[in-house]
């Protein structure tokens, strides 16, 4: 199959606007490429498929943010903290992880790697793009009077 | 670690190249010093082109071909064919050039860009070379010699230009992650605790410090050491710890980032059969160049594009790590210096930070590396910085480093170049005897 010229970006975006996380999966080596590319690049093939990822994913590195990684246009999304998500298809990305905190991130990082997160879509100026959220937020026990 | 990346496989040049020349300017806020205000991008470039050419004993009517490098002409220069607009001002009216761009590691690509050019065997000499104002933009609307400050904000908004608009961007994390992603992955694979990861860094920016203190070239040259005196610390640690040195990201404080300038830097090269007929000094021979590249969405981007091109080199030139006596490393992240060392083998993997504790990676120590004083004391003039790094293993690998040269006078140098949400490459050179 030759490669075809194909809007990829845009159906990642309207799909997101319709609610649905997709990617694109090798039909030849069952590779997934998520975000969406036109090629794979495990073994180069354009025979590719849409698919619905299941936004499962697992958190491997945490980092807390700090004066010149807070920006004001990520306000919206506190508390949140930057890391890297294996999602349940394969892909190892860097993304948003919603739920960390000053207070909760030892709790937090007492679990890693491996803390369990899901993909959530959150609207931006004009499209909407995907963060993560941890499956569980740890409640820090509040200290005794 | 389940993070795929292509590999690539190098083949022998088909002629060996030598770099013969360098040149250098000071790394600078030209703004701040009524003896440098209103220098140009033509005066920058020229100097250091001239005083390549000088050093490898050549005239602009011996060079066939140049490369231009700037990591933002646009922004820094309002052109977007700097190679013409300079190319008038080094003797070469008429020869052609070619202008390239990678961001940060715009000048170790330029070296690459010159030896393939000779390699290949179309040309004998060519000079290579990159200027950046990171301090002091141009003003479009007004003569070279009028610019203005590029302040710390108007920086970071340009810092998105490096990063990918279909996805990265949208998703924000890779833009703010990178700062720390050795810091914390280092962290988690050894074990180390904040405090021994703020330790090595701190003594990092003291090491090179050091070695900037000692090279007139460089931007920072007061020691930390000094600096905390002045401010009635009589502990260097106390004050590399205190508010005078606040932490901007969650690893990296004020002494780990960049001091962004301006500056230029050049080198010739040429056949190295061919060197004879032009100095007298020894040919720098450059051994082989790996590449590699990872988008900023990508976990671990330095980390496994740098282990990916050192890689490469290792494999076409045989060279082992135990045969490299200098290493230079762009770290506008400090933490770089860490990276680069592990993953070429020049420090011990998992022991790397106790070398930077223990001073060993000082230009006095056993195990040197950015004798220069690198990015955060050397300074950041973004595409000049790679070929300043080449200039610097140059003049270590002759000799002629005065008060900062390595006592035993490196043979082999590994320059890792990085940059550009990212480029990454690994340049290993030897003095030919």
């Amino acid at each position: 199959m030759g490669v075809k010229l194909e809007r990829i970006v845009k159906t990642y975006y309207d799909n997101l606007a319709a609610g649905k996380i997709t990617a694109r999966k090798c039909q030849d080596c069952g590779a997934v490429e998520w975000p969406p590319l036109l090629g794979c690049n495990t073994c180069g093939s354009t025979n590719m498929e849409w698919i619905e990822i299941s936004g499962h994913g697992k958190m491997i590195q945490m980092v807390m943010p700090s004066p010149i990684t807070q920006r004001p246009e990520m306000e919206d999304i506190r508390p949140y903290c930057l890391a890297v998500v294996e999602i349940e298809e394969g892909p190892v990305v860097n993304v948003m992880v919603r739920g960390v905190n000053r207070k909760n991130k030892n709790l937090v990082m007492e679990k890693m790697p491996g803390v369990p997160v899901h993909a959530t879509i959150i609207p931006r100026d004009g499209y909407d793009t995907v963060i993560f959220d941890l499956d569980e937020v740890p409640e820090v026990p509040k200290k005794a009077k | 670690m389940k993070n795929n990346i292509n590999q690539t496989t190098l083949h022998p040049y088909s002629r060996s190249v030598s770099i013969i020349g360098v040149g250098c300017t000071p790394f600078m806020y030209t703004m701040d010093n009524p003896e440098t205000e209103g220098l140009t991008e033509g005066e920058l470039f020229g100097y250091a082109a001239y005083k390549a050419m000088e050093d490898a004993g050549v005239t602009p009517k011996d060079v066939d071909f140049y490369f231009h490098g700037e990591a933002s002409p646009f922004n820094g220069s309002n052109y977007i064919t700097p190679n013409m607009q300079v190319s008038e001002w080094f003797g070469m009216r008429g020869k052609a050039s070619i202008h390239h761009s990678e961001a940060c590691c715009t000048g170790y690509l330029a070296i690459e860009q010159a030896v393939n050019a000779v390699a290949s065997g179309k040309y004998n000499v060519v000079l290579t070379g990159c200027v950046e104002f990171g301090d002091a933009v141009a003003d479009p609307n007004k003569p070279a010699h009028i610019r203005r400050k590029f302040d710390d904000n108007m920086f970071q908004e340009s810092l998105k230009w490096i990063y990918d608009r279909a996805y990265t961007r949208a998703m924000m994390c890779g833009p703010n992650l990178h700062q720390d992603d050795v810091c914390a992955w280092y962290k988690d694979e050894y074990g180390l605790t904040d405090d021994q990861m703020d330790d090595t860094l701190i003594h990092m920016a003291i090491n090179s410090r050091r070695s900037a203190s000692k090279n007139p070239l460089a931007l920072a040259r007061k020691t930390y050491e000094e600096l905390a005196k002045e401010h009635d610390f009589d502990d260097v640690m106390e004050y590399m710890k205190s508010f005078f040195n606040p932490k901007m990201t969650a690893n990296l404080r004020a002494s780990g980032l960049e001091l962004k300038c301006d500056g230029a830097a050049a080198a010739i090269v040429c056949p190295t059969e061919m060197a004879h007929l032009f100095t007298n000094k020894k040919p720098i021979e450059v051994l082989g160049i790996g590449n590699a590249t990872r988008e900023a969405n990508q976990a671990h981007v330095e980390l496994l594009a740098t282990r990916e091109a050192c890689r490469q080199v290792y494999e076409l030139t045989g060279v082992k790590p135990e045969e490299i006596d200098l290493l230079m490393a762009n770290d506008f992240f400090l933490s770089s210096q860490l990276c680069a060392a592990e993953e070429s083998g020049y420090l011990p993997r998992g022991e790397g930070w106790k070398y930077f504790i223990e001073g060993r990676t000082a230009y006095d120590g056993d195990k040197p590396i950015n004798t220069n004083g690198g990015r955060c004391s050397f300074g950041h003039a973004h595409a000049a910085s790679g070929l300043a790094d080449v200039y610097e293993a140059v003049m270590q690998m002759r000799g002629e480093c005065g008060e900062r040269q390595i006592k035993k006078v490196p043979k082999t140098s590994f320059i890792r170049g990085f940059g550009g949400a990212q480029n990454v490459a690994a340049i290993i050179l030897r003095t030919k005897e």
